[in-house]
């Protein structure tokens, strides 16, 4: 796993942003030693442990040095960099990756910051929690990133229970039109929608925003997680999407991530798509005559059958996905997902 | 529940098909029209409407507004120009009996650009605002001329995605024109009338150059493989080939589409083919039968999937909104915005037909030149007609979402667009491709869904493609 959080000691007594050793802006590097680096910055020196200066270069940091960390916000060059800007969620996922907390800490003004420092033509990913329980916040951080770095884009994840009527018209401003707003859909069946994520009336909310962000020309990646609860119905969800949701810009139909409530209900869960391709095969085939760009996250391509494969995206993030060793003489390991640093071991990988 | 606007298409048997606005359709039968039109639709009815789309309960709802957008998408958008055709010379090797542009002698001067068309195409290539190009090389015999080719080709370097296609009747292949098909980025597109027999007798005159182009083509997919070649049939409705021959012409060279025209009424033809004005039943027959042929070959010989290109594009718009490059069949057909045709004296015109019609002096439709440019009022005149969203006969008619508009057909076979539109050709030919596309959608026979979803680019064989009202 690549570490994206460091221990850190430095002058300043406040938390502060900067972007590490590029040549041209931030902070330069004073002294290096080895997983030893010192900085020189606005801030004043700092010092960052476990990892060698070359490979920060260009990162962008968030240092607190009451709690002596530093956060590589932005890791330069890399497509995977996404901000954490609550853990608060009105939801509550059964397989929730990333469990919520009840605590919220605003850090909303440092991420601004680091936005206007990230590599040029970066993307942007925002997460949680639930981002839209601070939609004017989250709405101004992005309009007032892009007024000024018009060459970034954002990716939002959002269980869509925000989105009001109101909202339609500050969502035509052309800066959105570089936000794509992922929002997860688990089945057009409410009850099932509503009881995968833990709370009544999520499917009936999500089903009124969704005609909103239609309406506001918004970017919208459709995501359902596959689960034995709801893999059998993936096909009829596949012909609401294609009757009702065509204008989504993708379906990601994802499989599970065994970290947070996933990791203690695996078995319950996990819906293995080696043994029973079938719903998803045809969900796709759905997908394909109806033109909706379907693809496959974190599915390894050995894994799905051949004319499926070209679904089947690299989607892990760079810094916690692993291929077991006997990935290592697959031809198709570029192309490949692989799988979660924590994903269970005997995968039953078939070299391509 | 408020049920969407549904319009009826006899498909026999007692089944109905019926298509909304977006395009979504499905079969119902005789007693499912009677509801409709009685207003005394049942709650299954109303319960199979909701979940295909057909149905909201309230306005803004998701089905409302998936509607409206669904509405929407059938629109064609012209985007930024990004697609010209050129014409560097206009004098040929070949003196088709059909050809559509009246080629000019192989040794007569004056046919190709002058030193400023060609600076003027340049800066129009300068010009574009676009990441990706298509750039076309039509005539004429455009390999007569390899200078002007390389020079086009070198001065669009700079577009990250770009693709030139030679258009060339393959007649001789000099080094100069394999060093520029060896280029990744251009890509070659020919005529192949059928067995050498039939090129024969419609293209190359004589037998031994019919042979001298089979050579070279053949020379050709050894070099680069199928992918990088197109073909094209044109056939003569009067004595069409036998499919199976046509088919095989192309099958046993590896290129897979087929694009199954009549001779068009251009140039010509308009003389020595005078019947092409219009194609027949016995053509609508002959086309059924050679597609009938597609089907049985694809099924029986699964390694490889045969297409006739143009119904596939006409299933592809049935199912997916967006397939709007097509510029023989969207709705509206903007002229002179996305595509341009540059003539070798520096003319613009707005598609390749409506060159050709002013070639063969039957009416002038340039819209401008590449040096003055076509922001001209001949352009709007041509775009105030260019949608079929208005005509009365269109609004009626199941097709519409599907359809397109083509002005300068109805000029080229009519002289006037003022016509009933199921009265042109461009609308019969169309009405029986949907038809025939919908007939085959709902032919249970597993031969026809085999190729249908290859051709739709569905992966497996499970979906059903016709919905079917239960």
């Amino acid at each position: 796993m690549i570490p994206l959080r460091l221990s850190a000691r430095a002058e300043a007594s406040t938390p502060f942003v900067t972007r590490l050793n590029d040549g041209k802006r931030g902070a330069s590097l004073v002294a290096a030693d080895g997983l030893h680096s010192v900085f020189a910055g606005d801030a004043g020196l700092f010092e960052i442990n476990g990892v060698a200066a070359k490979d920060m270069a260009g990162d962008v940091i968030l240092v607190d040095p009451r709690r002596g960390i530093a956060e590589r916000l932005f890791r330069s060059g890399s497509v995977h960099n996404s901000l954490l800007v609550t853990e608060r969620c009105d939801q509550l996922c059964v397989m929730c990756s990333q469990p919520p907390k009840k605590t919220h800490h605003d850090r909303f003004d440092h991420f601004e910051a680091a936005c206007l420092l990230a590599d040029e033509n970066a993307v942007v990913g925002i997460t949680g929690g639930e981002p839209t329980l601070y939609k004017e916040r989250l709405f101004q951080l992005i309009e007032r990133v892009l007024a000024v770095r018009t060459d970034l884009s954002f990716h939002v994840l959002t269980n869509g229970q925000h989105f009001d009527e109101t909202d339609v018209e500050r969502l035509r401003q052309p800066c959105f039109r570089a936000v794509q707003w992922g929002v997860p859909l688990y089945s057009s069946e409410a009850s099932l929608h509503d009881d995968i994520v833990g709370k009544p009336g999520a499917h009936r909310r999500l089903l009124e925003s969704l005609p909103r962000l239609m309406r506001a020309g918004a970017h919208v990646e459709l995501r359902t997680v596959l689960l034995t609860t709801n893999a059998a119905q993936l096909p009829t969800l596949a012909r609401f999407v294609s009757s009702h949701l065509r204008f989504v810009d993708a379906w990601s139909i994802m499989q599970l991530e065994n970290i947070g409530f996933a990791r203690n209900r695996w078995a319950e869960l996990y819906y293995d798509h080696r043994v029973g391709f079938q719903p998803i095969a045809e969900a796709l085939d759905i997908s394909a005559l109806y033109g909706v760009n379907a693809r496959l996250f974190n599915f390894a391509r050995c894994g799905v059958p051949g004319p499926y494969r070209s679904f089947a995206k690299p989607s892990i993030s760079d810094w916690k996905r692993r291929f077991p060793s006997e990935c290592v003489p697959c031809r198709e390991r570029q192309l490949c997902a692989g799988f979660f640093e924590w994903h269970p071991n005997g995968e039953g990988v078939t070299p391509l | 529940m408020n049920v969407l606007p549904l319009r009826p298409w006899p498909l026999g048997n007692d089944s109905c098909l019926f298509v909304s606005d977006t395009g979504a359709f499905f079969a119902g039968d005789e007693a499912f029209l009677d509801r409709q039109i009685e207003s005394s639709l049942t709650p299954p009815d109303h319960a199979f409407l909701a979940r295909q789309g057909h149905a909201y309960h309230a306005e803004g709802d998701v089905a409302h507004t998936a509607h409206a957008h669904g509405v929407a998408k059938r629109f064609a958008r012209a985007g930024t120009l990004d697609y010209l055709i050129l014409v560097p010379t206009l004098r040929c090797n070949l003196s088709c009996t059909y050809c559509q542009v009246s080629r000019a002698p192989i040794d007569k001067a004056g046919f190709d650009w002058s030193e400023e068309t060609l600076s003027a195409v340049l800066a129009l290539v300068d010009r574009l605002e676009t990441p990706s190009i298509k750039i076309e090389f039509q005539g004429g015999e455009p390999t007569l001329r390899p200078d002007l080719l390389r020079a086009v080709i070198e001065r669009a370097q700079r577009f990250p995605d770009r693709q030139f296609v030679v258009c060339t009747n393959l007649a001789t292949l000099s080094a100069e024109i394999i060093d520029i098909f060896d280029r990744p980025d251009v890509f070659i597109s020919t005529s192949l009338d059928g067995d050498s027999k039939t090129h024969a007798r419609q293209r190359t005159g004589s037998a031994a150059e019919a042979q001298r182009f089979a050579e070279n083509l053949d020379r050709l997919l050894r070099r680069y493989g199928p992918d990088k070649i197109a073909a094209l049939p044109t056939v003569d409705p009067q004595s069409p080939p036998e499919p199976a021959e046509l088919i095989e012409a192309f099958a046993s060279r590896g290129l897979r589409g087929i694009y199954l025209r009549p001779i068009n009424y251009q140039g010509f033809a308009r003389k020595r083919h005078a019947h092409s004005r219009e194609q027949d039943v016995a053509w609508r027959a002959y086309y059924e039968r050679f597609v009938g042929a597609l089907i049985e070959r694809n099924w029986a010989d699964q390694t490889q999937v045969l297409e006739e290109t143009y119904l596939s594009h006409c299933l592809k718009r049935i199912f997916q909104p967006g397939h709007d490059r097509h510029v023989d069949l969207r709705n509206p057909n903007a002229a002179g915005v996305d595509y341009v045709v540059i003539d070798h004296d520096g003319r613009a015109y707005p598609t390749d037909e409506a060159r050709m019609l002013a070639r063969s002096g039957v009416i002038d439709l340039s819209i401008g030149d590449v040096a003055t440019g076509w922001d001209t009022p001949a352009r709007q005149l041509l775009n105030d007609n260019a949608t079929n969203a208005l005509d009365p006969e269109c609004q009626r008619c199941a097709f519409q979402p599907y359809c397109g508009r083509d002005v300068v057909d109805d000029l080229a076979r009519y002289g006037t667009t003022d016509l009933k539109r199921t009265e042109t050709a461009f609308c019969r030919r169309h009405m029986h491709l949907f038809d025939f596309a919908f007939r085959l959608i709902y032919d249970p026979n597993e031969a026809v869904q085999y190729s249908l979803r290859r051709w739709l680019k569905v992966p497996g064989d499970k979906v059903c493609l016709g919905a079917v009202l239960q």
